[in-house]
């Protein structure tokens, strides 16, 4: 048995049905993300930036790629010795076993992994939001105030607060009110779903938690409302950087667009804290006599004959003779024949738009248009 | 799969003939290529491709980007329990800067990779042509043949007077063969299956000749050791000196080209970075060229090939060159028919131009 100062579990189970036809036969945490990467990538990065070297993946929802992807966690530098990357998917018991029915449970599901490491803090993360956070500072708020639980927050707009998990601190930080989704918020604070547990109590919470039959076993919705109403040391960690959520079709199109132009939100460029990825070996990409390339992002393999403007291009991505391509994002794959002119699009891997196809608006009170993996769009669908 | 039959043994100690910059700080075995590779790139991975898991690797005397490149192998899957990568000493210079790659000397301190091995076959390779080609199907043949030596050539396109041709009997037999090749020639690819235990008694017999290399040594029992061919029919490029570097390299901007070496059924793998997808900012103006991932691009761009990390500045032009790792072109500068070697900085508003006939080579961090 090891001891560990702090390990970390990265809930990666979730449909992430709001992505509807990206993942539609992936796990969101494995759905492609900025040109090369994965949305995994972040918080693994994340992890391997803060120094963490063992970190439990949590998977359920269609996990074949996204084990593949994550393979020995050697692409993040996590292949370690009584550590690195675990994956922990449900598994069956004397009992019998069962799906993980929330966020809680599946971590409760796995305490003896917890255990194994002995670890003093558990930090509690999920797949699916792109940020760059250095988690010892997070770790160092917790321990300074010998706190039992801390969640990572970010002020938000007033006006959108009512549509996060609000927590209200007082000066000290700690937090004395938990509202999710509040009609008219005491506070902007809004909880990035990160959270650091002193393990002893993480462990005891849910073990209680197991065994409470009205609980959904939700760490937003049980865990933390519990632990406030016992009198516990809830803190708040406040990160002022830069986070979003890509987990609905419009946010992941707007986050996109985010990591493009001279000043992005997000600098995939910041090669103090790398983002790691477990890459395919491709050659560089060729831009033919005709391309035209402006404010875009272009990996490695891709093949741009056309023209691209205000787009992220990932892996092996083609763009024919005189086709288009406008405000959109390609995934790994994907092929945009001849003449067609596509914008504000998010196109599948290894999707096709067949030739001479317009697909998608200008218009920004429309919806981003999407094509699902593996689909090939022709004229007149 | 993994290869039941083969090991590899890959000589990464042979140079140019001629003197180059992009030679002072490296050996030809680990010079850039396309953006992202090195030439080591191609031996390996054919080798790696086949699903040979042990593999020994002739140093040169400056072996340092050899190592830092291919580290344990693992790009390749050779960082095996059963097997591996095994970096070994050779004739610090190589043994010939011209003729064949597998100095005899080089192959005797080698010996104890090949007593140690349990499979039947050897395949010996260079790093001065590459090519891309299914090894399996040369097992298969040469095990088919019942022969103890098969050389794989291909019909040369071009003359070429380091290389090697050879001369080719009944059902395939190797004759002979001898230094340079005209077009139509055998083009000698620098790629060998040889029986293992054929190899050891080699290696006692011809002891005394050991300042020769392989070929050259059994020469006159060519027909007693039954050496057959093999032809390859895909792409191979020879690089011997930085005109035939600055030609074959250009010559796969075209995709086409370009998709008969790098083709997905068989990768060319090379060392992983995580270098971000490369970053075309409003005004770029880029046509037929390739770009590696890290790089960022407000310039103009033609008929190049840019590597990892490279920024051209918004203003300048790159038209018709190699640009190497991490180089800056700084605003207003003017790059044509030149190769720069990484890490160099092209001060603003400056010119760097060689003509097509005579292309200006800049060594590793010249410019600062």
């Amino acid at each position: 048995m090891s001891k560990k100062e702090c390990i970390a579990m990265l809930l990666a189970g979730g449909q992430g049905s709001r992505l509807g036809a990206l993942t539609s036969k992936i796990a969101k945490p494995a759905v492609s993300f900025g040109g090369k990467y994965r949305i995994i990538d972040f918080t693994l990065s994340n992890c391997a930036n803060s120094g963490i070297d063992t970190v439990g993946v949590l998977t359920q929802y269609r996990p074949y790629r996204l084990h593949a992807y994550l393979g020995s966690g050697s692409a993040w530098d996590l292949d370690e010795r009584g550590g690195g990357v675990s994956i922990l998917p449900p598994y069956a018991t004397q009992d019998g076993g069962a799906w993980y029915a929330g966020t809680a449970d599946a971590v409760t599901q796995n305490l003896d992994y917890i255990k194994t490491h002995d670890p003093k803090y558990v930090l509690i993360l999920s797949g699916d939001a792109l940020y760059r956070m250095d988690y010892r500072e997070m770790l160092h708020t917790h321990i300074s105030n010998d706190a039992d639980l801390t969640v990572a927050v970010m002020p938000v707009p007033w006006e959108d607060a009512s549509r996060f998990g609000i927590l209200t601190a007082d000066d000290e930080g700690r937090i004395t009110k938990f509202t999710e989704k509040p009609e008219k918020p005491d506070s902007n604070l809004a909880s990035m779903g990160i959270y650091i547990f002193t393990a002893d109590f993480l462990i005891k919470t849910l073990e209680e938690d197991a065994l409470d039959q009205r609980s959904s076993h939700d760490f937003g919705g049980d865990i933390i409302p519990k632990a406030l109403a016992d009198g516990k040391r809830l803190f708040v960690h406040k990160f002022e950087g830069f986070w979003k959520d890509v987990g609905t079709i419009a946010s992941y199109h707007e986050t996109s667009m985010d990591l493009l132009g001279p000043n992005p939100y997000f600098d995939l460029y910041d090669y103090k804290t790398p983002i790691m990825s477990n890459d395919t070996t491709r050659p560089p990409h060729y831009i033919g006599p005709d391309g035209k390339v402006d404010d875009c992002l272009v990996s490695n393999g891709c093949e741009i004959l056309g023209t691209a403007r205000h787009s992220v291009l990932s892996t092996d991505c083609v763009i024919g003779e005189r086709a288009i391509v406008e405000d959109s994002v390609l995934l790994p794959g994907a092929v945009i024949k001849a003449g067609a002119h596509i914008c504000r699009a998010i196109i599948g891997e290894n999707a096709v738009v067949e030739e001479g196809v317009k697909l998608g608006s200008v218009d920004t009170t429309k919806d981003t248009a999407v094509v699902g993996n593996d689909v090939v769009i022709g004229k007149g669908e | 799969m993994i290869n039941r039959k083969a090991i590899g043994y890959i000589t990464a100690n042979y140079t140019s003939r001629e003197h180059s910059v992009l030679l002072d700080s490296r050996p030809l075995a680990s010079i850039p290529f396309m953006g992202r590779y090195r030439l080591i790139d191609f031996p390996l991975s054919n080798l790696a491709n086949a699903g040979i898991k042990t593999v020994g690797l002739v140093m040169p005397g400056n072996w340092r980007s050899i190592m830092d490149h291919v580290g344990h192998g693992k790009d390749w899957g050779l960082d095996r329990k059963k097997g591996g990568l095994f970096p070994l000493p050779g004739n610090p210079y190589g043994a010939t800067k011209q003729g064949m790659r597998f100095l005899l000397r080089d192959i005797i301190s080698s010996k104890s990779l090949f007593e140690r091995s349990d499979k039947p076959y050897v395949v010996l390779m260079g790093t001065n042509i590459i090519f891309n080609l299914d090894l399996n199907a040369v097992i298969d043949a040469h095990e088919k043949s019942g022969v103890g030596i098969t050389m794989v050539y291909v019909h040369a396109e071009r003359n070429q007077e380091d290389a090697m041709s050879l001369e080719i009997g009944d059902a395939g037999r190797v004759k002979g063969f001898h230094q340079g090749c005209h077009y139509g020639d055998n083009k000698f690819l620098d790629c060998v299956v040889i029986n293992r235990d054929l190899l050891l008694q080699i290696i006692d017999q011809y002891s005394s000749a050991d300042y020769l290399d392989l070929f050259e040594a059994i020469r006159p029992d060519f027909e007693r050791i039954d050496v057959c061919s093999y032809e390859y029919k895909g792409l191979a490029m020879g690089f011997f000196n930085e005109e035939t570097y600055f030609r074959r390299s250009m010559e796969l901007l075209d995709p086409t080209t370009a998709n008969k070496l790098f083709m997905r059924e068989r990768p060319i793998l090379t060392k992983a970075h995580d270098a971000p997808p490369a970053k075309y900012f409003s005004g770029a103006v880029v046509c037929n060229s390739r770009v590696s991932a890290g790089c960022e691009i407000k310039g103009t761009v033609r008929n190049s090939i840019i590597a990892r990390g490279v920024t051209v500045e918004a203003g300048a032009n790159v038209v018709n060159s190699i640009i190497m790792q991490s180089c800056v072109i700084k605003t207003g500068a003017h790059v044509e028919n030149a190769i720069l070697d990484k890490s160099n900085v092209v001060a603003a508003n400056t010119e760097l131009s060689g003509t097509p006939d005579d292309i200006l080579v800049v060594g590793k961090a010249a410019l600062k």
